[in-house]
């Protein structure tokens, strides 16, 4: 058995549809993995797959979804073979996940003390009382002052830092392995956001939890996570320790993307910005080669056909060698 | 420091008050905005920065005329709103909105989103139309052949070109770009934001920018108002506020803000709780409840803007 | 537009019970549009030697008349062929007006909120508090009875569900950034309610005006069998029923060939409209 909690070899995602008789195909041979207590930053745009694989791992892809993968382990279990009960366990009781958009999350006719006591007494063998004393502890853990007074809101009196943070509640109090955060401040202030990460890292500090934390800026990233990767159009392109990544990135989209930030190199204000051009191909019009090589300024022939494989955590046959100035 | 040659728009003591009626209860007075007052000059780019709820999309709504003023007067090149005829105004003041999606009718060909401001205001011919359309397309990067597609064939950011080429069509001199990139991907963000500067040197144009994101709005900016709960809390230039900020809530959204080059800070100061509502706010300074410098007497009555170092600044304790 | 209805009929396409209500349709078209040709006799020529002759596949039946004939010797597949042209007719005039004023009414009662939409809703609700037929009835006896009377008796009864459709989504759509952008360069209000926010309206209006159609021709045939619609010697089908009512059991033909036209007719509709629901709803979710 290996050290790492989550391991996963070679996760293809396709989808049916009845337009399309080829099926999709939205996550193309990913490799990940990670250890007890760590957190692992995914950062992507739309349709780089990244929210695919969370539902995939969460095993709540839909019908539509063929899941191939040639290890999906996740504390030495093999995930895709499990059946739909066991995996009913497993999933929000030892991975659990965070919504962007807590408000969706929470079902609006129901108190929060009968959502998370209801969530814990799905995963918990514990009496009612306890549950909701427990509640309360969880409450309190995730930083809300008046945790009985929570209790008895409705999610629509909660604000959207408020329910976010209950949403933290629920997801932490079956005590998971791996918590899985997607895009959990984007619907959220600045000031809020700082406050739910800074959560979310001392949860994970504290409890020893894995967490991977998806969002597509990479400033969130660089502050709260070691270790990142980046995805485009369905493929990890770029993998590698945050700080390194940042400073020197070798796949040119990532390097696009660090640099078409304003803050990210001393720059003249108003001044045009470094962009990547064109769009995230479609689903269905996914280039041959690499997936990058119609934006990339710096493809070649080879680009264009063939899969590139990963080598020293970056998919690119010409990896750029100068650091972002 | 205010050249009034330059200014091309003005607000003066700006109050929007919303009535919130509520069967068998009193009616509530929200107020969205109290006492705005700033200027607008030729060419220039204000950054209007806070989080939501602050009233900076209200602030774009009465300065658009989409929601009336309650009070406070604003003048567009010397004239006040009231007395500017409504096409007047249509072809000085134009917005561009944040939700590409939603701003643009799904059921109008490119064509017709763009050409409708000179059909309904000017007496264009329809083959000048299409020329000047044409070309307008042009400038925003968006190709001739799209003319003839639905809005849902578009990608985000060139839904926000369509947008832009919208609100140029009838050459208005103000811009108010409400959030203008922030439904975009970040690849997608650099792009517009490229255009939006390059159309600025171009047409000439003042923009007020409105934004959550930081770092963009220092990009773009010239100077920059921050707003707290429907007040201003500190106006200045940009390099006053991003390199000096005073006031404590704007350290605080400076400190927040999430960088990707930043060595990391020791003394990081976060923010307590959350925003009050604005039916029930403080009776002195509305950041007092969450702000970390707080002193006894914030509470006691609401700071006016002075200037300190150069800028406005709303706050008794920033020197 | 074009390519709106070309996707809609790709929908329409996988739903079996649609299309054959659409084959129907067509089919009931073409007999309306031809009946002169098709129909063997005028359906009001009397044949004093023939009567209440049963269908000639029957026993005791004659050549030359199909379906037989009714109780003062008419030829009973005639009457139903030209009967079409009348029910089809009506259903498609009852929907027009009511579509038309319905939309109008909907479309201001939800743009301009306030008095008007008060004034509008309970005037809506007036005419829903009542049954339907009964509420026509009370019209076509102020107006007289008659076919034109009847048609804007239904039509008036349908209208209340045109207007609340179409209000309700006008209300959401008029807080779409696309209307405040259209009021920033300067369109009016009639613009703004009739070619920005009405064209974004029409998935729900087709669907309901595929179902008044039914609505229509039911209550129009209602009314004739109550003798306050068509007048004879007008082959409607409504009419044709009540005529017939008294032969029910001897002559049972005579009532059964006009309900089965009715029948068929209304459930075609009824398929093509549910199925229309079915294939615009999930264009309706995903431009939410």
């Amino acid at each position: 058995m290996s050290e790492n909690l989550l391991d996963i070899k070679d996760l293809n995602i396709f989808f049916k549809s009845d337009k399309n008789p080829e099926p999709i195909h939205a996550v193309r041979d990913l490799s990940f993995s990670l250890k007890q207590g760590e957190m692992l930053g995914v950062v992507g745009e739309s349709g780089s797959g990244k929210s695919i694989t969370n539902l995939a791992l969460m095993g709540i892809l839909g019908d539509g979804a063929i899941v191939k993968a040639r290890e999906c382990s996740f504390n030495g279990r093999e995930l895709l073979s499990l059946k739909e009960r066991e995996w009913q366990k497993v999933r929000g009781g030892e991975i659990a996940m965070i919504f962007q958009d807590p408000m969706t999350a929470l079902n609006p006719f129901l108190t929060v003390e009968f959502q998370i006591v209801e969530t814990i007494l799905a995963h918990l063998n514990i009496s009612k009382s306890e549950a909701k004393n427990k509640a309360i502890e969880l409450l309190l853990q995730v930083g809300i002052t008046s945790p009985k007074d929570r209790l008895k809101s409705y999610p629509f009196e909660l604000s959207g830092g408020m329910a976010q943070r209950v949403m933290i509640a629920m997801a932490i109090s079956t005590g998971p392995k791996l918590l899985i955060a997607d895009e959990p401040t984007t619907a959220l202030d600045v000031t809020i956001q700082k406050q739910i990460l800074t959560l979310i890292k001392s949860l994970q500090e504290k409890n020893n939890m894995s967490v991977i934390l998806v969002t597509h800026d990479l400033g969130v990233v660089s502050e709260f996570s070691e270790r990142v990767q980046v995805m485009y159009a369905g493929e990890l392109v770029e993998t590698g320790n945050t700080s390194d990544l940042i400073k020197n990135p070798h796949h040119p989209y990532t390097f696009g993307l660090l640099s078409s930030r304003p803050g990210a190199v001393e720059r003249l204000a108003k001044t045009p910005l470094a962009s990547i051009a064109g769009i995230v191909p479609a689903f269905h019009q996914r280039p041959v080669g690499c997936q990058f090589n119609p934006r990339c300024v710096h493809v070649q022939e080879d680009c264009k056909k063939g899969s590139i494989p990963i080598e020293r955590g970056v998919r690119c046959l010409h990896p750029m060698m100068e650091a972002l100035s | 420091m205010r050249d009034l040659s330059k200014e091309i728009l003005s607000v003066d003591a700006l109050h929007k008050t919303y009535d919130i009626k509520k069967l068998f209860r009193p009616t509530l007075k929200l107020k969205a905005l109290s006492d705005i007052n700033f200027h607008l000059d030729k060419k220039e780019t204000l950054g209007i920065v806070g989080e939501s709820g602050c009233g900076k999309s209200t602030l774009a709504k009465v300065l658009t005329k989409l929601e009336p003023r309650t009070l406070g007067e604003i003048n567009l090149q010397g004239i006040k709103y009231d007395e500017i005829s409504s096409h007047d105004f249509h072809s000085k003041i134009q917005m561009v909105f944040q939700d590409p999606y939603q701003s643009l009718n799904p059921r109008k060909k490119a064509l017709d989103i763009i050409a409708d401001p000179l059909r309904i205001n000017t007496n264009t011919s329809a083959n000048e139309t299409r020329d000047l359309v044409m070309a307008m397309m042009k400038k925003v990067g968006l190709r001739e052949e799209f003319a003839l597609r639905y809005p849902h064939h578009f990608s985000g950011g060139q839904r926000q070109r369509l947008g832009i080429a919208r609100a140029l069509m009838l050459r208005p001199e103000i811009l108010i770009l409400d959030e203008p990139v922030s439904a975009l991907d970040v690849s997608i963000q650099a792009q517009v934001l490229n255009l939006l500067l390059e159309l600025q040197e171009e047409f000439k144009l003042s923009y007020i920018f409105i934004s959550h994101d930081l770092e963009v709005v220092q990009h773009m900016s010239d100077r920059i108002l921050v707003m707290y709960l429907g007040r201003v809390v500190e106006y200045g230039s940009r390099d006053q506020i991003f390199n000096n900020p005073l006031h404590p809530y704007t350290k605080i959204l400076l400190e927040s803000a999430p960088k990707t080059h930043r060595e990391k800070s020791n003394q990081a100061i976060t923010v307590k709780g959350e925003l009050p509502s604005a039916l029930n706010l403080p009776k002195g300074c509305a950041f007092e409840p969450r702000c970390p410098f707080a002193k006894p007497g914030c509470k006691e009555s609401i700071p006016l803007l002075e200037i300190k170092q150069g800028r406005e600044v709303a706050c008794f304790e920033a020197h | 537009m074009k390519i709106f209805f070309s996707e809609l009929f790709f929908e329409l396409k996988k739903n079996c019970g649609a299309m054959i209500g659409i084959v129907f349709i067509i089919f009931s078209l073409f007999i309306a549009f031809l009946a002169p040709l098709i129909a063997p006799h005028n359906p009001t020529e009397v044949f004093a030697d023939a009567l209440r002759l049963p269908p000639s596949f029957i026993s005791g039946g004659k050549a030359g008349f199909f379906f037989g004939t009714d109780d003062i010797g008419r030829d009973l597949l005639s009457r139903l062929i030209y009967g079409s042209r009348i029910s089809l007719s009506v259903g498609f005039s009852v929907v027009v007006i009511s579509l038309i004023s319905g939309t109008f009414l909907g479309v201001v009662s939800g743009y301009y909120g306030g008095m008007i939409d008060r004034l509008i809703m309970r005037l809506t609700d007036l005419i829903m508090s009542l049954p339907s037929i009964l509420f026509a009835i009370v019209i076509v006896a102020v107006l007289g009875p008659g076919i034109t009377n009847a048609i804007v008796a239904v039509s008036v009864v349908a209208v209340p569900n045109f207007i609340r459709i179409i209000r309700a989504q006008v209300m959401v759509e008029k807080n779409r950034q696309y209307v405040q952008a259209a009021k920033l360069f300067g369109a009016g209000n009639a613009r703004i309610m009739f070619i920005e926010i009405l064209p974004n309206c029409m998935a729900p209006l087709i669907v309901q005006a595929s179902l008044g159609f039914s609505d229509g021709i039911l209550n129009v045939a209602a009314l004739g069998f109550l003798g306050l619609g068509a007048q004879a010697p007008m082959s409607e089908w409504g009419t044709m029923l009540s005529d017939a009512r008294s032969y029910i059991e001897s002559s049972p033909w005579m009532v059964t060939l006009p309900g089965i036209c009715i029948l068929l007719t209304v459930l075609s509709f009824n398929l093509l409209g549910d199925g229309l629901r079915d294939a615009l709803d999930p264009r309706l979710k995903k431009q939410n």
